[in-house]
């Protein structure tokens, strides 16, 4: 190995110019330490299964936690996690290309009015046609509603929406769902992602071809016809645009939704004596079980918050669970209750709406409506849309199916099936 | 009708009837030099499962996961722990040595214990203090004080034939055999005194000294001994408060051996010292006083254990070492390239940076991961192989350049650049003396296999691994 050159030979090199103190006092004091916890135990079995005792106990003795193995700091607290979420002056969030090491790959066109406006469209109108597909699919009278609806058909929504032919629905459901792996952390898991993002793309590429000379009223043929690019767009760009509409809320929603009607016998009655609550059955279930459990941000610059200092670059793991069940915001948290008074029914815009009351932290829906009133020229939010399409799927189950209820003995239970998984219910057997 | 013979499609496109490792995983041991299979990516490049480094198999067996590393991801990202690894020796040398580009702001876990240390601070203000005690550590008043170190080791030794059996050695006389644990014997105690004695910590507290020193040792990484490490951190800074306001009106000094002074002790300069104009903190002072304890006593500790440990392995070197006294001290730097008992240092870049096609966002934590540069075969040849008689180690005096004039690279025990160990000089001087004087009190020493821990096959001895043993029993023929 080559020498250092411009270091002469044991000369210490000149100090840097200007040097920094770290006088912030921030070391813990005895009375501070975390050992009602083990940073082992929010990557364990035991999270995955059920992470909210342990979250009780990070949110009532260490709303800041600073977890050393882990190298983050975990927010649980409703105003804490909020405050951040405000905050874009001090914290980002990085974009799913990162994670998944697509770097400059490609464009996402999430952002474009149009795009948004066209899968607004899109969604409202097969939406419809969709569950009624998945409906018409039961056969015999016992389901797992969890995966045979409540996956199903958000998924299909998409390939439908996307512009999948129908021959490679199945296909491309299969590989999407495989595809969230590529944010895994586990080599293995990320490996398969990757490849089926390769696969993906590969499909998306044939589509094009196909859609470039005879577009259809479907995604795909929405951003080739209506981005304006200075170059083609490519199956890169279309990649990335899909992969930054989440489905995950929505899949791992509905079935948490049906999970806590199903489990919770007088709400199931409330619901079903008047449709119209399963709008606030939605919004209480991401308030009480959402299916992405935390958010991570990243703070820009090196902030004093929360009584401690963030470094530049420190991961802040803000938990949507912690906080949805924070006594300080609601009465009896673990309760699942449809038309609760403390919650906002509405949705949410900053840390409050205007009423003061604070709503169920999701996440993956992207950034709520900043405008009081959506102008008309402007979609509905993801928030709204996502919302809507479970309300609308959950309402057309009902009318089919309103005396369906949890076969006997059977005991339903939400996990994560990995870390950062979504935590939802996978095993909802139920008589129809 | 069973929904389960019509309905599992959507099951398996769920992957839910595929086993899903959950959070954890238990790795198999495996045998010294082998890598656990964690699978290959579609080129056939192995993967490291980031739970490995929670694993007992890491902490025994780390180095085949390191030379995963070298060779396929120089840069790793260990998405899990949400950190970089930097393994091969000469980006880990370029990194220490870019004070601006990998800055110290501390985010690791040892500032819950130590507190805020220099460790953490850089540029100018780094130098103003390092070079306070700095002084004490090399040198004219480090080399006035060897007959202290001779003295202490010494009187440990003695400590042995005590009627009272202090040290615990267990004597056959019929074979003629005396059996010691050389951690209990020796080593954990000489290099705290030593310390304690450099520091000006007086003689009535060195015991609690010593306890405290354990506490905090055991508190450090976030361990389940966190708080308890605290407590004793709490313990020592009141007693430090105490000792400081003294020393503040009275400095104390350190004597030669004709008890005439050479200079303050530590404390009492740092009590006495002006930075900027300021006096230093009873905080900074205990902060300090909480690093010199690890780095001083810690690790020395590991040095003379690994260093007795692979030498009694290797008995033609040792055999080389007792006929050629010069040799201790490349042994001395062959042992900590080999297994030093630091695995490396935290940095964080202060601006995004793409090393090796990693783009690491600004304020990442990255390690740099010495052991693993000790063993980059870049640099050394059968990096995992102990030999003092290798010619591609610079074992001369320590350097900050990590080099020497022709580029024959030192170990990356002590670190390279700005931040290289303060206590290089006294730490090897006191394994060097105190193995030495060891050596003498030996005669045929020789590992007492059935009393040390075994390895995964209960035969051979277990191995070093990351940081350093715990016990060590050694025979020795009982002198005449």
């Amino acid at each position: 190995m080559a020498p250092l050159e411009e270091y002469e030979h044991d000369d210490e090199p000149a100090a840097t110019p200007g040097y920094r103190t770290y006088e912030v006092y921030q070391r813990e004091r005895v009375g501070e330490t975390t050992n009602l916890i083990k940073p082992r135990q929010l990557i364990s079995n035991e999270y995955l299964d059920n992470p909210y005792p342990l979250l009780e106990t990070l949110r009532e003795n260490y709303p800041c936690y600073r977890d050393w193995l882990n190298n983050r700091f975990w927010l649980t607290r409703y105003d804490d996690v909020t405050s951040v979420f405000v905050d874009d002056r001090n914290f980002e969030t990085r974009p799913k290309s990162w994670c998944v090491s697509m770097g400059d790959s490609g464009i996402s066109f999430w952002n474009d009015i149009e795009v948004q406006k066209q899968y607004e469209s899109l969604v409202d109108t097969r939406i419809h046609d969709v569950v009624g597909e998945v409906l018409d699919s039961f056969s015999g009278n016992r389901i797992n509603l969890a995966t045979e609806f409540c996956a199903r058909v958000p998924l299909l929504l998409f390939a439908k929406v996307v512009g999948i032919p129908a021959n490679n629905q199945n296909e491309f459901i299969s590989l999407y769902w495989e595809s969230l792996l590529a944010k895994a952390w586990d080599p293995i898991q990320k490996q398969r992602g990757m490849l089926a993002l390769i696969q993906i793309e590969k499909l998306l590429a044939g589509i094009c071809d196909v859609r470039r000379d005879t577009p259809k009223d479907d995604l795909i043929s929405a951003i080739l016809l209506n981005v304006n690019l200075d170059r083609e767009v490519t199956t890169q760009d279309l990649l990335l645009t899909l992969f930054d509409i989440d489905q995950e809320t929505l899949i791992g929603g509905l079935a948490n939704l049906w999970f806590n009607l199903l489990t919770t016998e007088t709400e199931m009655e409330k619901v079903t004596e008047d449709k119209r609550l399963l709008k606030f059955a939605w919004l209480e279930t991401l308030r009480h079980s959402p299916p992405v459990l935390s958010a991570e941000r990243f703070a820009k610059y090196e902030v004093e918050r929360f009584g401690r200092l963030i470094p530049q670059g420190g991961l802040v793991m803000c938990s949507a669970a912690g906080a949805n069940r924070d006594p300080r915001q609601f009465n009896n948290p673990n309760e699942f209750i449809v038309g609760r008074k403390d919650l906002c029914q509405r949705e949410p815009r900053g840390q409050y709406r205007a009423d003061g009351l604070p709503s169920g932290i999701a996440f993956s829906l992207g950034r709520p409506s900043v405008h009081p009133a959506v102008p008309k020229e402007r979609s509905r939010s993801l928030y709204a849309i996502v919302r809507d399409s479970a309300v609308t799927a959950s309402e057309m189950f009902l009318d089919s199916y309103s005396s369906a209820k949890l076969v006997e003995g059977a005991e339903p239970k939400l996990k994560s099936l990995y870390l950062k998984g979504i935590y939802s219910c996978w095993e909802l057997d139920t008589e129809i | 009708m069973d929904r389960k013979s019509t309905h599992n499609s959507m099951d398996e496109v769920l992957g839910l009837n595929t086993d899903h490792a959950g959070a954890q995983r238990k790795f198999p041991y495996m045998p010294v030099g082998e890598a656990v299979d964690m699978g290959f990516d579609e080129n056939g490049i192995p993967f490291i499962d980031p739970r490995i480094f929670d694993s007992g198999e890491f902490g025994r067996n780390p180095y085949p996961y390191y030379r995963i590393m070298r060779d396929h991801y120089p840069v790793f990202h260990d998405e899990l722990h949400n950190c970089y690894f930097v393994t091969r020796y000469e980006d880990v040398t370029n990194c220490y040595f870019d004070e601006i580009g990998f800055n110290t702001i501390p985010k690791g876990s040892s500032s819950g214990v130590l507190g805020n240390t220099q460790l953490e601070l850089s540029g100018i203000e780094h130098r103003r203090r390092r070079n306070i005690y700095g002084r004490h550590l090399v040198g004219a008043a480090l080399t006035k004080r060897l007959h202290a170190l001779e003295a202490i080791a010494q009187e440990l030794i003695q400590e042995w034939w005590a009627p009272d059996n202090p040290k615990g050695l267990v004597i056959d006389q019929k074979k003629n055999i005396a059996t010691l644990e050389l951690g209990k014997a020796f080593a954990n105690e000489f290099p705290i005194s030593v310390v304690a004695e450099v520091l000006g910590i007086p003689q009535r507290a060195r015991q609690q000294f010593t306890w405290w020193y354990d506490a905090m040792m055991s508190g450090l990484g976030g361990s389940e001994t966190h708080h308890e490490g605290l407590e004793a951190r709490q313990d020592l800074e009141k007693y430090v408060e105490n000792l400081v306001e003294e020393k503040r009106g009275n400095p104390t000094y350190l004597k030669d051996e004709l008890g005439d002074e050479i200079c303050m002790d530590i404390i009492s300069e740092l009590c006495n010292s002006e930075i900027d104009g300021d006096v230093m903190s009873t905080e900074e002072i205990t902060s300090f006083i909480a690093l010199v304890v690890g780095g001083g006593g810690e690790t020395t500790r590991g040095a003379i254990m690994n260093l007795w440990y692979l030498l009694l392995q290797h008995r033609s070197q040792y055999d080389a070492v007792q006929s050629n006294n010069d040799l201790w001290d490349t042994a001395f730097h062959e042992m900590l390239r080999h297994s030093t008992s630091i695995g490396g240092q935290p940095r964080h870049n202060t601006n995004e940076i793409i090393m090796h096609g990693v783009t690491i966002p600004a304020g990442s934590l990255i390690h740099m991961v010495d052991v693993s540069a000790n063993h980059d075969e870049r640099v050394f040849s059968d990096p995992e192989e102990f030999n003092i008689f290798r010619n591609d180690l610079y074992t001369g005096k320590i350097l900050r350049s990590g080099h020497d004039k022709e580029g024959k690279c030192s170990h990356m025990a002590f670190g390279v650049g700005p931040h290289l160990c303060p206590g290089a000089w006294i730490s090897h001087q006191e394994t060097v003396i105190g193995s030495r004087i060891l050596e003498s009190a030996f005669t045929n020493a020789r590992i007492n296999e059935d009393l040390m821990p075994k390895d995964i096959d209960d035969v051979s001895l277990a191995p070093i691994g990351l940081g350093s043993i715990r016990e060590l029993w050694i025979d020795f023929d009982i002198p005449t």
